[in-house]
């Protein structure tokens, strides 16, 4: 919703209700599927009421839920394991995103369909994928035991059952997913720079590493905020890959926040306590966006962009 | 209704033989998901937006004191007579009680047994394991004679994934060693009493690794029971349902040569087998009651889980099918299975049991996921954390 150019002949304020009435429906149904749930989850977090018993009633009990979860072991492992993966996930992606996008931006016959098929692990839906490497890492039939170890059934290693492995596991499978995404991302970001100042670079004796020390990524940097952006808050809400594929086993070591708060909030019936854990979830995205959309701003308005 | 199907085409005839008796109730069904604690998960969202579309639920053992609770489901006592109470298993009716008050009706029985390979266990001439040393030992004798022919061959197949599943495995094998989850006198948990320390060190130490592969950690019963048919373990923990898939010659590659006993004890103590099954109950937002009621008496009357028995190998819930000579004929193996499914144990009965076995999954997942975890200490705050949700509980009583 940017302010696009004047129009001229219509007075100032006929344009602002004309814009008003075009944004209107667009806003009302934002609204009212955005911004509902999520006060009425701000509400519900400030109040106690567990399903099982009764006794304990629904009232208003303020923050005692968010100082419940500053003090809950349990949440903390949660919170750093689903920063842990955060960060190594979208570090991940954004940096094969690049890579990605590179490829992407040459001219080379087939590149239509390559930049097709780069996207086709975007394209399926997360729990289909996670399904899928599930019974890929499998111990008895997984493709990935078949490749490593071929016919030698009894070397055959059981992946998920390490705490270790079944974490990687999980960030391998989103960045699988998504690091195409990423890509798509920087490729649009890459588009846009104009290819004189390469000339100019080559002119002037610049060697491919130069270029793109020195031009492509400074001017990448809005695009690569953005993909560092949306892949963030994408990662912190991560559930499916780990609903489908652990369970948040072995041990808890793939137990992520909003797994967490799924299993308080449907299964244990700790509707106060179990919607603070999403609306920290919320919180925690809410803040890092405001950041990297300074970030953003400056990279856009600052004096190195255009 | 809300339903779990296991097959469908039984289901149909029990509910087209229903409709032909009472014309005027229609059964509508709404298909539930296989896992319980999914069904669970979406029953109780229905039940807790106040939605009268369900008259009629399944509701798994562990879950009628927290429905008894939050006031989701009727109590039936004025419905279901002492003398048709009489006719089904004590234990059965137990875990459908909730402060001396009945709320679910017993459909289907469930619990933990011990499948084992009688050719295996015939070649190397032993009977079936009565202690978990036996079943060690028994196990490692005939691994090493069996390496060179098979060598993925396990000794044991189980579920020890982290899930509802694995409380069930952990409270056979910690009972079997004297000691339980939740004490009944003092109702306070007793996860760090030295008993079940032994026993989790010896699942730990012996039965994961030696026994069972580290794969059973990401094992439910269909991995577990896939493992065991095709001859990679031989003995497998799993329900009675086990039963008819591994005797299955299309699924099954040692059909035939199945046996199915009690679990093992150890010195001094009896097997456990862990209380599973199904039960029905009736919302309390229901407009229909009476029908509802209707339906449940017929589902589970004497014939109806006799056809079940007969059609589906559903364990049934009355006691005098046990002595049943077609269904014994039919299905041979409940002559061993009955004294189990008669002596099973239920898991601890509180309104905050999904709490308490998150809680309880968590420690064990742990136990048996790091082999160098410091037992004592997880198992005390483990401990801490159950009490405090069962003083919750209790606080409301007084």
């Amino acid at each position: 919703m940017s302010g696009g150019a004047s129009i001229g002949q219509m007075p100032e304020n006929r344009e602002r209700v004309t814009a008003w009435a075009m944004v209107m429906p667009a806003l009302a149904i934002t609204l009212a599927f955005a911004l509902y749930p999520v006060v009425q989850s701000l509400l519900l977090s400030l109040r106690r009421q567990f399903l099982g018993v009764p006794a304990l009633g629904d009232t208003f009990v303020g923050l005692e839920n968010f100082l419940l979860l500053a003090q809950d072991p349990v949440a903390r492992d949660a919170f750093l394991r689903t920063l842990g993966f955060v960060l190594c996930s979208t570090i991940l992606e954004v940096g094969l995103g690049i890579g990605i996008a590179l490829v992407l931006h040459e001219h080379f016959r087939g590149r239509g369909w390559v930049r097709a098929a780069a996207l086709i692990p975007w394209a399926i839906p997360t729990v289909v994928a996670s399904q899928m490497w599930r019974y890929i890492f499998n111990d008895q039939f997984g493709l990935a035991n078949l490749v490593l170890y071929g016919d030698e059934v009894a070397r055959y290693h059981p992946w998920l059952a390490s705490p270790t492995w079944a974490f990687v596991i999980i960030i391998f499978a989103d960045v699988w997913k998504t690091a195409s995404f990423a890509g798509l991302l920087v490729l649009a970001g890459l588009q846009v720079i104009p290819d004189d100042l390469y000339d100019a670079a080559k002119i002037d004796g610049a060697n491919a590493w130069q270029r793109f020390w020195h031009i492509t990524l400074p001017l990448l940097k809005p695009a690569l905020l953005l993909a560092l952006l949306f892949r963030t808050m994408d990662a912190f809400r991560v559930f499916d890959l780990v609903f489908v594929m652990t369970q948040g086993g072995p041990g808890d070591a793939t137990q992520v926040l909003q797994f967490y708060g799924y299993k308080t909030l449907f299964t244990e019936g700790r509707i106060g306590y179990g919607t603070a854990i999403s609306v920290s979830v919320f919180l925690a995205i809410f803040s890092l966006s405001l950041v990297y959309l300074r970030l953003v701003g400056s990279g856009l308005l600052g004096k190195d962009a255009r | 209704m809300s339903w779990k199907p296991d097959h469908p085409a039984v289901w149909d005839e029990a509910i087209q033989a229903f409709t032909e008796r009472y014309p005027h109730v229609r059964i509508e069904r709404e298909i539930a998901p296989h896992s319980s604690t999914a069904y669970h998960d979406l029953l109780t969202q229905k039940l807790k937006n106040q939605d009268a579309s369900v008259d009629v639920y399944f509701m798994d053992v562990i879950w009628v004191p927290e429905f008894a609770a939050a006031g989701w489901t009727r109590p039936l006592d004025d419905r279901f007579s002492d003398a048709m109470q009489a006719e089904f298993l004590p234990s059965t009716l137990q875990v459908g009680r909730y402060r001396s008050q009945l709320y679910g009706i017993p459909s289907r029985i469930d619990a933990g047994m011990l499948y084992y390979r009688t050719d295996l266990l015939a070649k190397y001439g032993f009977e079936p394991p009565r202690t978990w040393r036996d079943l060690v030992h028994q196990g490692e004798t005939i691994l090493v004679g069996e390496q060179s022919a098979t060598p993925t061959l396990r000794g044991y197949s189980a579920q020890f994934k982290q899930y509802e599943g694995l409380v069930c495995n952990m409270l056979e094998i910690i009972g079997s060693y004297g000691g339980a989850l939740i004490d009944e006198q003092s109702d306070t948990a007793r996860l760090s009493s030295p008993e079940t320390l032994a026993a989790i060190q010896f699942a730990r130490t012996q039965l994961l690794g030696p026994m069972a592969s580290r794969a059973t950690l990401t094992y439910q019963e269909p991995e577990s029971l896939a493992a065991f048919v095709r001859g990679n373990a031989v003995f497998h923990r799993n329900w009675p349902y086990a039963w008819e898939i591994a005797n299955n010659p299309e699924r099954s590659s040692i059909a035939g040569r199945v046996g199915v006993t009690s679990l093992p004890g150890s010195d001094g103590h009896q097997g456990v087998a862990a209380l599973g099954g199904w039960l029905m109950g009736i919302s309390t937002l229901s407009e229909h009651p009476d029908e509802a009621w209707d339906f449940i008496a017929f589902l589970t009357s004497h014939a109806m889980q006799r056809y079940f028995a007969l059609q589906a190998g559903i364990a049934p819930s009355r006691t005098r099918l046990y002595n049943d000579p077609e269904l014994l004929a039919a299905n041979p193996q409940w002559r061993s299975q009955f004294a189990v499914l008669q002596s099973a144990t239920a898991r601890p009965r509180s309104p905050v049991y999904p709490a308490l076995s998150h809680i309880m999954q968590r420690f064990f997942s742990r136990a048996l996921a790091y082999p160098d975890l410091d037992l004592l200490p997880e198992a005390r705050r483990a401990e801490q954390n159950m009490n405090r949700l069962l003083d919750l509980t209790r606080s409301e009583a007084s």
